[in-house]
């Protein structure tokens, strides 16, 4: 397939392999997520669906975390099978076509006085499958970005302000696997002293060894760090710190009262949102002004991470501006609106339009 | 004994603390506030997706604040390799979501090192172990504010030591636990039912009757997983707490986190810093 | 380039100085070997240096440690991290980003190079310490030597002028320490950084070093054979050296040979070594595979009675592999193991520590609670033995232990005599270790061959798999080497070492073609 649309291209822009740019792959992502959540339309849905999988299909790198696409398909399955039996049983009964009835249950009062059951008709099934499948095609979509976008270089590219919780990150990520690796291993010493190996209590006892080595290991860690530069701040000012304080603290006070205003239909509370997160963001920023650091050959923002940003940014546009659709009874059979459909189909552009991501490499 | 704070609780970041908090308690609690005019009682499968993006970014904001404001090598390291820890015994924890042994890493975490670094590995834990399993989702932030939360909690209670501190920590999990199965049940409540349903909640209703529904909706969700969640965690706790909590309160002192740094020349003491 | 003015240092809350009065200056573009016993303070030296003491570990530091130009005292170790790189005992606890490439440019993105800078920097480093090939793999999937070289690579990129090791190749095969070590003598002679390094294994070093710094001897500069005298740590050609009386003492295999010129004439009378007793274990026609990769292939090996037999090879070759199969927690694909005619995966609780004892790697595994009193008492409880015998059994290995000390605070030595009082009971018919020696000095590792010897003559099987071959030259009496997960020699260690470049311990390398392993033999000669 792959082979197939490069050939049919030329190769256009398929230029030598690298990664892609992961803040690309996200903003495609959700923009395909966010042209999800406004139709119910199941063909544009199903369209959704069959991009994101092309896709993935095509630039998925060779790594443990891309498998995650899989995953997410499962999630979002059970995601309308749970909506589907809630409707079932909770649902507001609509809609004419009773297909079976089920019994009814009356709960007590205290439990808000809910009664479980009742007739089942086919516009309930459909309003539930198709709200369902609205919001397992955003999962999709996530799921998407998630198995594209490697977590490191996401972790790579965070502001600079972000930079100390991004090494954390990074370590963190190193080091789970390793010590899941200890893990195992101290269970099998553990049985070496006659010792059971299943159980709580001996999970509780191998928890022992594993934490006390991981310990020993962050203060290495931490004085590796120190010796090769970590920490080092530029100087700064008392004013720039009560800048950054005042920002931060000003800006979170003004998100939450912007929600609050919001949530109370206030007019203004979305100007004080808006305002909070502006603060906020350069209170960011201004922290990180105070990191001296470089980065070491970042992922390059080229065409390609343009085009497919752009992709799925007008997806979500043509979505919302030609085909928002809600649910209503009866059920009239969904068309195929042609600006969407065709900004969703240029959505798959970036399966071909984008560098194919490194090979990893092998041992021999 | 007083309590160690690897990340110093300076006033500003007690306020970032709070006005995260503050956020947070919205992003899940707004179902119950809503006014029935609000846009976003109209959209309410859409809120949760709204407060998805903004919850990072507020998160981030208090991340940035504790770890590069405050914190040095020492505490970067511990929050690196504590959520590591937790990322890696998140697997081996029963049931769906199974988080009991997280929890128990994060409790402790929270307890040995202070509230703000609480909030800063639990939420970092999450984070980690989604990105590990690539499982981020719009669940994420939710479970970052909530697992956050939960060890700052643990580095607030009083300080006890000995079997009333491994009493306390027992009660706590289990309590605990069950309130954060609670709180992401409710942060997807709006989103998995949409409005229309007899569970669904109904803007501008009083409290009582959301509240109502909510618990129905807990019951007829979740409940089976909370309450074995909360007795495993309670019981781990019990199992492995003195000589974890040991282990991390040794590795503190080992880390020298608040030990003076003194010089000396030959004649006389010069200086000290602290 | 550093000088050290009466400096003392004392830990928080400790009674006595760590180190006291040094007063010496490291002169420029030398490799400086600082030497002593196990707590003697060898990497306390090293960290006064890069600022780590007192900056991060706290303490009192009196007088003043100046490093090229820059006091210690006003600048912490991430101001002074452009000028002295520093390589941590275990490189791979000291990695913070997770391919080779990045972990180069860590370095300098701290200290804010200029992105040119750092590709060209990185470039030179890929070049210097033959690390090319390399440069994209992930940290994780290097060998011990490589990630050695990754840690030295990524503390020069930066371009300091002083770099402190500490124990470099202490975790290493032969071949990997010579990786290393060749990569720093170059590091001195093509770009005179000075190299301040701190190691045990000195048979590997001493002839590289232009200076040393005794710790528990006099606090001062000394000719590396000057610093050779008199006391307990010194390389197998030193004490050879010592023994027959040479002067001055060689420090080389290869200035050794000259002065052994007439001794490689006389006619040897080797001692035999312990003979084979009854079979205890067996493992037959062993295949493992993990996925593609075949870590045994068709292997088998008898293990006797009263024996010592040594498990040599290259980091990844297998041995820790057929030690799984032989502690049963791990079955062949194909073949079998037995230990004392059973299956030793069908072995549980007593019945296993009755038979098999085994000390990890890292001994801590083995230990669960927070005092050694405890840990001893929770062995007794297993092995159903009367209360004290493992505490017993403790002390007749280590004289002096305090019962409530933390497991985890116990020298190197300590916790290995610890780890083989709770496995061992008494009648035990194998004994299995995985690269016991790392973190031992001269002295420790004599007092270990000792407890193993007496182990084997009282009638146990031993098996250790180590890099050690100065170890196994003094206490083995058979050798199997693996090699690609197949058996390529098992033989007795006489002809097994001699026959061998890789595994020839020091004292044949200098008495070859004669057929002499120790200094106790050339003695004999």
């Amino acid at each position: 397939m792959t082979e197939t649309l490069t050939l049919l291209t030329g190769g256009a822009t398929v230029g030598a392999p690298r990664w892609l740019h992961p803040g690309a792959w996200w903003i495609w992502a959700l923009g395909l997520g966010a042209a999800a959540t406004r139709t119910t339309n199941p063909l544009l849905l199903g369209l959704i669906v069959a991009v994101a999988t092309l896709v993935v299909s095509a630039r998925r790198p060779q790594a443990q975390w891309a498998g995650a696409f899989g995953v997410f398909v499962r999630i979002a399955l059970v995601v309308i099978v749970i909506r589907v039996v809630f409707a079932m049983l909770f649902g507001v009964r609509i809609g004419a076509t009773e297909l079976f009835a089920l019994p009814t249950v009356g709960l007590p009062e205290w439990m808000a006085g809910v009664t479980l059951g009742g007739p089942v008709t086919a516009e309930m099934l459909y309003i539930a499958v198709i709200q369902g499948a609205q919001l397992a095609t955003l999962l999709i979509c996530v799921g998407a970005a998630n198995s594209l976008a490697s977590p490191v270089r996401l972790l790579k590219a965070l502001p600079a302000g972000l930079y100390h919780v991004g090494v954390a990150c990074v370590v963190a990520l190193s080091l789970a696997p390793r010590i899941m690796v200890n893990v195992r291993r101290v269970m099998l010493a553990r049985r070496m002293r006659g010792r059971p190996t299943r159980g709580l209590r001996a999970a509780a006892q191998a928890a022992v060894p594993v934490l006390e080595s991981s310990l020993d290991d962050a203060i290495n860690l931490a004085a590796a760090m120190d010796t090769r530069g970590y920490g080092r701040a530029t100087a700064t000012t008392a004013r720039e710190r009560a800048l950054q304080a005042t920002l931060v603290l000003a800006g979170l006070v003004g998100i939450a009262l912007g929600l609050y205003a919001v949530l109370g239909a206030s007019g203004w509370g979305w100007l004080l949102l808006g305002l909070g997160v502006v603060m906020a963001v350069a209170g960011i920023a201004v922290a990180g002004r105070r990191i001296p650091r470089t980065r070491y050959r970042p992922d390059p923002w080229g065409l390609p991470e343009t085009l497919t940003a752009g992709s799925g940014v007008l997806a979500a546009i043509a979505v919302m501006v030609f085909a928002t659709t809600s649910l209503t009874v009866p059920l009239s059979w969904p068309t195929l609106p042609p600006v969407a459909v065709a900004a969703i189909l240029l959505a798959a552009s970036p399966a071909v339009l984008t560098p194919s991501p490194p090979l990893p490499w092998r041992t021999s | 004994m007083s309590q160690l704070h690897a990340v110093p609780l300076r006033a500003r970041t007690l306020g970032a603390l709070a006005g995260v908090s503050a956020v947070g308690v919205i992003a899940f609690f707004w179902p119950f506030v809503v006014a029935p005019t609000s846009i976003a009682a109209d959209h309410a499968t859409d809120a949760p997706w709204f407060f998805a993006l903004l919850l990072p970014l507020v998160v981030a904001v208090l991340l940035a604040e504790v770890s590069g404001g405050g914190a040095d090598a020492k505490g970067v390291a511990m929050l690196a390799v504590l959520a590591a820890v937790a990322t890696a015994v998140r697997p081996l924890g029963a049931g769906v979501a199974g988080l009991e042994p997280m929890f128990v890493v994060l409790l402790l975490g929270g307890r040995a090192l202070g509230p703000a670094f609480g909030f800063a590995l639990g939420s970092l834990a999450m984070f980690t172990s989604a990105l590990l399993t690539a499982g981020v989702g719009p669940w994420l932030p939710f479970q970052m504010m909530a697992a956050g939360w939960f060890a700052m909690a643990a580095g607030l209670l009083p300080q006890l030591r000995g079997r009333a501190e491994i009493a306390m920590l027992m009660a706590y999990g289990a309590v605990a636990s069950l309130l954060y199965g609670f709180l992401m049940n409710l942060s997807f409540w709006p989103w998995a039912l949409g409005q229309g349903s007899e569970l669904s909640f109904v803007a501008g209703a009083p409290l009582a009757e959301n509240l109502g529904r909510w618990v129905t909706f807990n019951i007829a969700t979740s409940l089976g997983w909370d309450i074995p969640r909360a007795i495993l965690t309670a019981t781990l706790t019990l199992l492995a707490g003195p000589v974890l909590l040991r282990a991390v309160r040794r590795a503190t002192r080992r880390a020298a986190f608040d030990v003076p740094v003194r010089f000396e020349t030959v004649e006389s003491v010069t200086s000290e810093r602290a | 380039m550093i000088s050290f003015e009466d400096v003392s240092f004392t830990h928080d809350g400790a009674q006595s100085a760590i180190l006291r009065d040094v007063d010496l200056t490291i002169p420029e573009g030398d490799l400086t070997l600082v030497i002593g016993r196990t707590g003697s303070g060898k990497s306390t030296f090293l960290n006064l240096i890069n600022g780590l003491v007192p900056h991060f570990t706290g303490g009192t530091l009196r007088g003043r440690v100046t490093v090229a130009g820059m006091d210690t005292r006003t600048h912490p170790p991430r101001d002074l991290a452009g000028s002295v790189g520093t390589v941590g005992q275990s490189p791979r606890a000291g990695f913070t980003t997770d391919t080779v490439e990045d972990e180069l440019a860590y370095t300098m993105e701290s200290l804010g190079f200029a992105p040119d800078v750092m590709r060209r920097r990185v470039e030179e480093t890929l070049d210097l310490l033959g690390l090319t090939t390399l440069r994209r793999r992930s940290l994780d999937t290097l060998s011990g030597g490589e990630q050695q070289r990754v840690a030295i690579g990524s503390a020069l990129t930066a371009g300091p002028s002083v770099l402190v090791l500490d124990e470099p190749t202490s975790a290493l095969d032969p071949a990997a320490a010579e990786e290393v070590l060749a990569a720093v003598h170059r590091l001195v002679h093509d770009l005179a950084i000075t190299v301040v390094m701190a190691e045990h294994r000195l048979e590997r070093v001493i002839e590289f070093a232009d200076h040393v710094v005794r710790l528990d001897g006099p606090l001062r500069l000394e000719e590396p054979a000057q610093a050779m005298r008199g006391h307990g740590l010194q390389p197998p050609v030193v004490r050879l050296g010592h023994a027959l009386g040479w002067d001055p003492v060689p420090l080389s295999v290869r200035s050794a040979r000259r002065l052994a010129q007439d001794l490689r004439h006389s006619q040897p009378t080797a001692p035999a070594r312990r003979p084979a007793g009854k079979q205890v274990a067996d493992v037959m026609s062993a295949t493992v595979r993990f996925g593609q990769i075949t870590a045994l292939a068709d292997v088998g090996v008898r293990l006797n009675r009263g024996q010592i037999t040594a498990l040599m090879g290259r980091n990844g070759a297998g041995k820790s592999t057929l030690i799984s199969l032989l502690t049963g927690s791990r079955r062949p694909q194909i073949g079998q193991a037995r230990v004392g005619g059973t299956d030793p995966a069908d072995l549980q609780g007593r019945q296993l520590l009755e038979r098999i004892a085994y000390v990890p790697q890292d001994p801590t595994d083995l230990f669960y609670t927070d005092t050694v009193a405890q840990e001893c008492a929770d062995a007794d409880a297993d092995t159903g033995f009367p209360p004290g015998s493992a505490w017993n059994r403790l002390t007749a290995l280590v004289e002096t232990v305090d019962p409530r000390t933390h497991p985890r605070d116990l020298s190197a030595g300590q916790q290995l005599a610890l780890a083989l009082a709770i496995q061992l009971s008494a009648a035990t018919d194998l004994i299995l270790l995985d690269e016991p020696t790392r973190g031992l000095d001269y002295p420790g590792k004599a007092v270990f061959g000792q407890w193993l010897q007496d182990l084997a003559d009282a009638g146990s099987s031993v098996l250790v798999a180590t890099h050690d071959v100065e170890l196994v030259a003094v206490i083995a009496d058979r050798v199997i080497v693996l090699a690609d997960g197949e058996v390529v020699t098992d033989t007795d260690v006489r002809s097994a070492l001699t026959s061998s470049p890789t595994f020839a311990p020091q004292i044949h390398k200098v008495l070859a073609p004669l057929p002499v392993l120790t200094v106790e033999e050339a003695c004999l000669l």
